[in-house]
């Protein structure tokens, strides 16, 4: 539950247009008061990496992709250390806020499940 | 008595191992034999050995990928269910083929086709499995090769004798850039109904044959079948400094064409391994090498080439310049005209069809010999190659060693290279 891909409702919220429709501006303002895209940051560089899934997701992002992330964070820290914001032109724009370490660490958990579930096995004769 | 003795040997050919019958399953040849052993054995046979590969090391690369995850069950999941059900997973790699191997109790075999089958058809390949677990086995691969002198002089010696084709490398060189889509690539290029053959021990043919049928029929039937140019040889010189193992020479002659009787007579005649344990043998070569040395005799044959040499490893350089001087010797005596005495040439014909014969006495023997011939759609037994041996004349005989001989030897020198003898030093 507290795990780095928590429960969510946002599935719930997108099969519902209604929904969707009313809760799509709160989201996209809550994101931007969030403050992250104003240090040139992602959502998934938020995710808790102290853990064992995620550094293993993280360590099978592709070169570039992990080039990137610690690009992000170096100038994020620089932000930092200089008490402001990225100046506005530099902000991450929402359509490149992409969710681009979950399928990774969704994959690093269904191995941990498996592995877990094979450990603890009972074997019964057919 | 050597009549006794061939006669004896021919009995053994009648009534030796062979797949009775090859049955076309759905585009894929499956063949199976079961003499009640209590385990069975099912080999997938592919042709995409080292010679076809598009990339070099990618063939190696495959070797390493056979049992991780596919669209049916996950690597782990393949390992521990196949632990549950007691079963041993190998993948082998030749110049020629690659094998996916499975050894299991008897009445399991539903699950292994299984296994074997989703690999053929719905593996993954992901880039994290490549980078995790193949690129380290290919590089422990690569290292345990290089340390060992005989393979790195056979290795060496396959590419100065036919360069491209079979003379690629098994191995992956550790400077190899292969990136998880070659390797896929190269897959699906060679995992055809066309290009594969299923072999079976210890399980009937019919229930194979259906499994088989069960299992592969979403593989495509056909594709562009690897594609080799005819193997030539070339042949050469070549030395390698290497710290570890004995000091090895490989002076070794190649021909092309399909593997002739007469090599595997020659190859017998000169190889000094004795038939009684602990005794000399009465090889020509085996009387004059030194006692810190030893001669074995390599006979490689392929589908359109073969590569015939003589092994000579020592303790020191000297012993070793020693013993391949002897070789070498015994080796033109035997090619020259009437060089072979009629007894010695009989007892070789008799060595190198029983050779032949108990080649496919074991499991792998059968698989390796045989398999290809399952592959090539021509008669699965080693019927023809003691016909073969038993039609051989002393004139054929030093003919095809005389020509084998005119050829530009291949030379390949691994250990001390200051002080192993050159060509020219062994009398070549």
């Amino acid at each position: 539950m507290f795990g780095p891909l928590g429960y969510s409702l946002a599935p719930t919220v997108r099969s519902s247009r209604t929904l969707h429709k009313y809760l799509k501006p709160v989201a996209d303002w809550y994101a931007n008061l969030a403050g992250y895209r104003k240090m040139g940051l992602k959502y998934d560089d938020l995710l808790v990496e102290e853990n064992d899934e995620v550094e293993k997701a993280i360590s099978r992002l592709p070169a570039r992709e992990q080039y990137d992330r610690a690009f992000r964070f170096k100038v994020a820290s620089q932000c930092s250390v200089q008490h402001g914001p990225l100046p506005k032109e530099k902000w991450l724009p929402a359509s490149e806020d992409k969710r681009y370490l979950k399928p990774y660490v969704q994959e690093a958990i269904a191995e941990a499940e498996e592995r877990a579930a094979w450990d603890t096995m009972e074997v019964s004769r057919k | 008595m050597l009549a006794s003795t061939t006669r004896s040997v021919s009995r053994l050919a009648r009534s030796s191992r062979t797949f009775a019958t090859v049955v076309d399953s759905a585009g894929v040849k499956v063949a199976a034999v079961d003499y009640g052993q209590p385990t069975s054995a099912v080999t997938f046979l592919v042709k995409g050995g080292s010679r076809f590969e598009t990339k070099p090391g990618v063939a190696h690369a495959l070797k390493n990928f056979a049992f991780k995850s596919t669209g049916k069950r996950s690597a782990l999941g393949t390992v521990r269910e196949s632990e549950l059900y007691g079963g041993v997973l190998s993948s082998t790699l030749s110049r020629e083929h690659l094998a996916l191997t499975a050894e299991f109790l008897r009445g399991d075999e539903e699950f292994f086709v299984d296994v074997l089958s989703s690999f053929i058809t719905s593996a993954k390949y992901t880039r994290h499995e490549f980078e995790e677990f193949v690129l380290p086995s290919l590089e422990a691969d690569s290292l345990a090769a290089q340390a060992d002198p005989l393979t790195r002089a056979l290795e060496l010696a396959h590419t100065l004798a036919f360069r491209s084709g079979l003379g690629s490398s098994l191995f992956a060189s550790p400077h190899a850039h292969l990136t998880h889509q070659d390797i896929q690539s190269y897959a699906s290029s060679i995992f055809t109904k066309g290009n594969l053959a299923v072999l079976g021990t210890g399980i009937d043919q019919a229930t194979l044959s259906k499994l088989v049928e069960k299992s592969l029929a979403s593989l495509s039937a056909s594709g562009a079948a690897p594609s080799t140019t005819p193997s030539s040889y070339f042949g050469g010189e070549s030395r390698l400094e290497n710290a570890h193992g004995p000091q090895t020479v490989f002076i070794g002659f190649g021909a092309t064409g399909v593997p002739s009787a007469e090599l595997a007579a020659l190859s017998a005649h000169l190889s000094s391994t004795p038939s009684v344990k602990w005794s000399q043998g009465t090889s020509p070569v085996s009387a004059g090498i030194p006692e810190d040395a030893s001669v074995q005799t390599v006979l490689l044959p392929y589908s359109d080439a073969a590569l015939f040499g003589l092994i000579v490893q020592g303790a020191t350089p000297e012993a070793v310049k020693e013993a391949a001087k002897v070789a070498v010797k015994a080796l033109k005596e035997a090619a020259a005209p009437g060089g072979i005495k009629n007894e010695d040439f009989g007892k070789a014909v008799s060595k190198a069809k029983f050779q032949a014969a108990s080649a496919i006495d074991s499991r792998d023997g059968l698989f390796s010999v045989l398999g290809a011939k399952v592959l090539a759609g021509s008669q699965a037994s080693v019927d023809s190659t003691l016909t073969a041996l038993d039609k051989l004349t002393p004139s054929a005989f030093s003919k095809t060693s005389s020509t084998l001989l005119k050829a530009k030897p291949t030379f390949v020198a691994v250990g001390d290279a200051n002080a192993l003898p050159f060509p020219d030093e062994v009398g070549l």
